[in-house]
């Protein structure tokens, strides 16, 4: 899987040269250890928009961005990043793949300048296959503030490499790297990785095995790299020898290697991954200088707090808190705004454009009542759903989401999974569709169905705009509590159907892992706002494509049979009825809502818009006022958003004291909110929204499942226990709070 | 209602129908990021 970006951007460091006809094309890798900034490093260069987050595990996929730079042509390949060449996760294995079969010109080896011991273990794997690399010493500039003094020049000698010392995020040394990768290509015989020595024992035995494959597979010794094809066969690697079709037995490597195994006493894969270790530690030793006194850095002290073991979690509870008071607080004034616009001007100007063409009045219904009613309903919560991304994109690029995962590692292994399986969960707050393809990134597929059949518990941003309408009619008071309730009830859910599977489908014990916490660091305003958009525009996408669509279906719906007087009698009115005592018990038994929710599988916040189309009042109900001038509507539409603006940019510092979503609601913003605190309770409000929580994964997530798992049966499951978890807990939450007697 | 107004209707339901068909299924709902296979299409659409 690959994308060709063309450069653009005029902040990217390539596009700062002028482009001349490109006379060859290079290829290069960009390897490293997760949270190198190695996706971070190809956006700079490139101009791409390749996603960055400040946790491990972000780039699942190779990716690519293709540049001119000097009259070449560069091709950046972002690999995944990976600790080791061994292949034991899917993203070791795509990253070893590539450099093996692909052979590219060069590598651009990012290594975090920070934590350089476990980095150059990779580096150490890298020089094994003889491709020319191009050392990124990344994240310079937080190295040389720990008073770290890295000898680049003796780390070129002892590697055979070319060092660069580089600030991806400040691109800091991109010049001297592309600079260094374009001679590299020109001149490859300029640089040679160097052979690291492993010692005696291993290098005489490797020496035999390359002489064997030499002699018996000469194919072989020109296809691969033969010192990593020798130790690749001497450490048993499955994957090498099921793609060879030949065994270790067949060489007679175990007589090769049967010194090497008797003098340290371990399998080969062991010694040879303390030789690596070895070259690592040592070049470490060499190349850099620590200050004497290590001060407690910001980042241990702030976790010595955030992962403290009663604390951790409650901690994480209260960021949760704070982050959804402020989503709703900030969008507010955006809301009304958006709401305001799209109930008056915007639906004037769409009847206006009807009358015009004179158009029959079933389509001047269809786009008032159908379009403007459904979408509009929807576009009303862009700004909250863009506050929530916002907000999400800072917790993840600063660090806090890795954190996040870890203080929830206990609850994991109690289901049978580790922290790690929390980061797609985390990703599901977003989008649940991402969140799937996340989980390619465990280890095993029974990690990767657990997770998946668990990410829909997760609410994701398209649940908003159901939350806040239904929050905003019956809980103004308490808003971000009460949508807080949500998304911990979601992963509380999550907890205790993780033990049901893992006493039932998948039963086992989580296997090991070790995950890496990232620094703390302040993400740039830049790239927040970049990576909200990122996450963001794709709920306007679904707006404009199937909200759309789903909207002038419900219209036709309501519609039909033609002529038909009453909703309730219409083709929806009518499926509505039949589903709808099903939802008796949980107290919103109405054909309105059971309509509302069957639309919604397509995409949750076409609740939102079916409820918006079933309670607007049909075209020509409405009195007939004096329109105000096309000239009026847009000076209003200007104005009013920078008002909005500005009251948005209040709450941000009062957020703790003003009364989000309160109950001094604008006329317009009544409407659909009158009818819902006409028909529903708080306490059925309060079910509905839970109904909306756990019930089916949308359309879309079933489509990611089935193409991520090959089956329809990992659906099929998580359809049948999210209806029946979902009916279940709306039951409870309304018949258990009408016996005791709460929000009837 | 006339012929032209069902001709009219009929024209806009198909076109909803495939728009539903391509967001949804084709585009695999335009979710986010290269994750969501929809770089394929992308390079393919270029």
């Amino acid at each position: 899987m690959s994308v060709e970006f063309k450069v653009q951007s005029s902040e990217s460091v390539a596009a700062g040269f002028s482009l001349r006809s490109a006379k060859k094309t290079v290829t290069v890798a960009v390897a490293g250890n997760p949270n190198s900034g190695k996706s971070t490093l190809i956006n700079a260069i490139a101009g791409t928009r390749l996603h960055v987050g400040n946790w491990p595990g972000v780039t699942v996929e190779k990716k690519e961005a293709v540049f001119e730079y000097e009259g070449t042509r560069i091709r950046l390949v972002d690999l995944p990043g990976v600790y080791s060449l061994s292949p034991y996760t899917q993203e070791e294995i795509i990253t070893r793949d590539y450099l093996v079969h692909e052979m590219p010109d060069a590598i651009i080896n990012v290594v975090d300048a920070t934590n350089l011991e476990r980095n150059l273990y990779l580096t150490v794997q890298l020089l094994e296959l003889e491709i020319p690399v191009v050392m990124a010493l990344n994240i310079y500039d937080e190295a040389e503030k720990k008073g770290y003094a890295i000898d680049a020049k003796a780390m070129e000698e002892a590697l055979g490499v070319t060092v660069v010392p580089t600030v991806a995020t400040r691109k800091n040394g991109l010049y001297e790297l592309l600079k260094a990768v374009i001679k590299l290509a020109d001149h490859p015989a300029s640089r040679h990785p160097k052979k690291l020595n492993y010692g005696e024992d291993i290098e005489s035995a490797a020496r035999i095995v390359e002489s064997l494959i030499q002699d018996g597979y000469p194919s072989l010794a020109e296809k691969y790299p033969q010192r990593w094809l020798a130790f690749k066969l001497m450490e048993k690697d499955d994957h090498v020898q099921n793609e060879l079709t030949i065994t270790s037995d067949a060489l007679s490597i175990e007589e090769a290697v049967r010194h090497l195994k008797k003098a340290h006493e371990e399998d080969v894969e062991s010694i040879m991954a303390d030789a690596r270790y070895a070259q690592a530690a040592g070049l470490t030793r060499e190349v850099l200088k620590r200050p004497e006194l290590r001060k407690m850095e910001l980042t241990e002290k702030i976790d010595k707090i955030a992962l403290n073991r009663f604390l951790g979690i409650p901690l994480f509870l209260a960021a949760m808190w704070f982050m959804f008071k402020l989503t709703f607080d900030v969008s507010k004034p955006l809301g009304d705004w958006m709401n305001t616009m799209t109930s008056g001007p915007f639906k004037r100007w769409a009847e206006a454009v009807v009358g015009l063409i004179h158009a029959p009045s079933w389509m001047s219904s269809l786009v008032t009542d159908g379009v403007i009613a459904g979408v509009g309903s929807v576009l009303v919560f862009v700004p909250v759903i863009f506050a929530m991304m916002f907000f999400i994109t800072f917790l993840e690029g600063s660090g806090y989401m890795a954190r996040a995962a870890f203080v929830m590692d206990r609850a994991m292994h109690a289901i049978g999974l580790h922290g790690k399986s929390f980061i797609p969960m985390l990703l599901g707050f977003g989008c649940n569709v991402p969140a799937i393809y996340a989980t390619r990134t465990l280890e095993n597929q029974r990690d990767k169905a657990l997770t998946a059949l668990l990410v829909p518990l997760m609410s994701c941003g398209a649940r908003l705009p159901v939350y806040v309408i239904f929050i905003g009619a019956f809980f103004p008071a308490h808003a971000g509590t009460v949508l807080w309730s949500l998304y911990v009830m979601g992963i509380a859910l999550a907890i205790v159907m993780g033990l049901i599977f893992k006493k039932t489908l998948f039963k086992g014990e989580a296997p090991m892992f070790i995950m890496e916490l990232p620094p703390y660091r302040m993400p740039s305003m830049r790239s927040l706002l970049i990576h909200t958009w990122e996450k963001g525009k794709h709920f306007l996408i679904k707006a404009g494509t199937y909200i759309l669509a789903v909207s002038i279906l419900v219209w036709f719906l309501l519609n039909l049979p033609w002529g038909v007087e009453n909703k309730k009698d219409s083709y929806l009115g009518q499926v509505g009825q039949v589903a709808a005592p099903v939802l008796k018990p949980l107290g919103f038994g109405n054909w309105e809502a059971a309509s509302s929710l069957m639309a919604g599988v397509i995409a949750k916040e076409i609740v939102v818009g079916t409820m918006g189309e079933i309670y607007v009042k049909t075209t020509g109900e409405e009195k007939k006022t004096e329109q105000p001038a096309f000239t009026d509507d847009l000076k209003e539409l200007g104005t009013s958003f920078g008002a909005a603006l500005v009251d948005s940019a209040k709450n941000v510092f009062s957020t703790l004291k003003i009364t989000s979503l309160s109950a001094e609601e604008d006329e317009q913003r009544a409407g659909l909110k009158s009818v819902i605190q006409s028909t529903f309770t708080p306490l059925s409000a309060y079910a509905f929204i839970t109904f909306v929580l756990l019930y089916m994964p949308c359309v879309v997530v079933a489509i990611a499942m089935r193409q991520e798992f090959g089956t329809w049966k990992w659906f099929g499951i998580a359809f049948a226990y999210q209806m029946a978890l979902a009916w279940l807990v709306a039951f409870v939450v309304y018949q258990g709070g009408t016996l005791l007697g709460i929000g009837g | 209602m006339g012929f032209s107004d069902i001709i009219w209707m009929g024209l806009i339901i198909a076109g909803t129908l495939y728009l539903l068909y391509r967001s949804v299924w084709k585009k695999k709902g335009h979710c986010a990021g290269c994750d969501s296979q929809t770089c394929e299409l992308k390079k393919s659409n270029r």
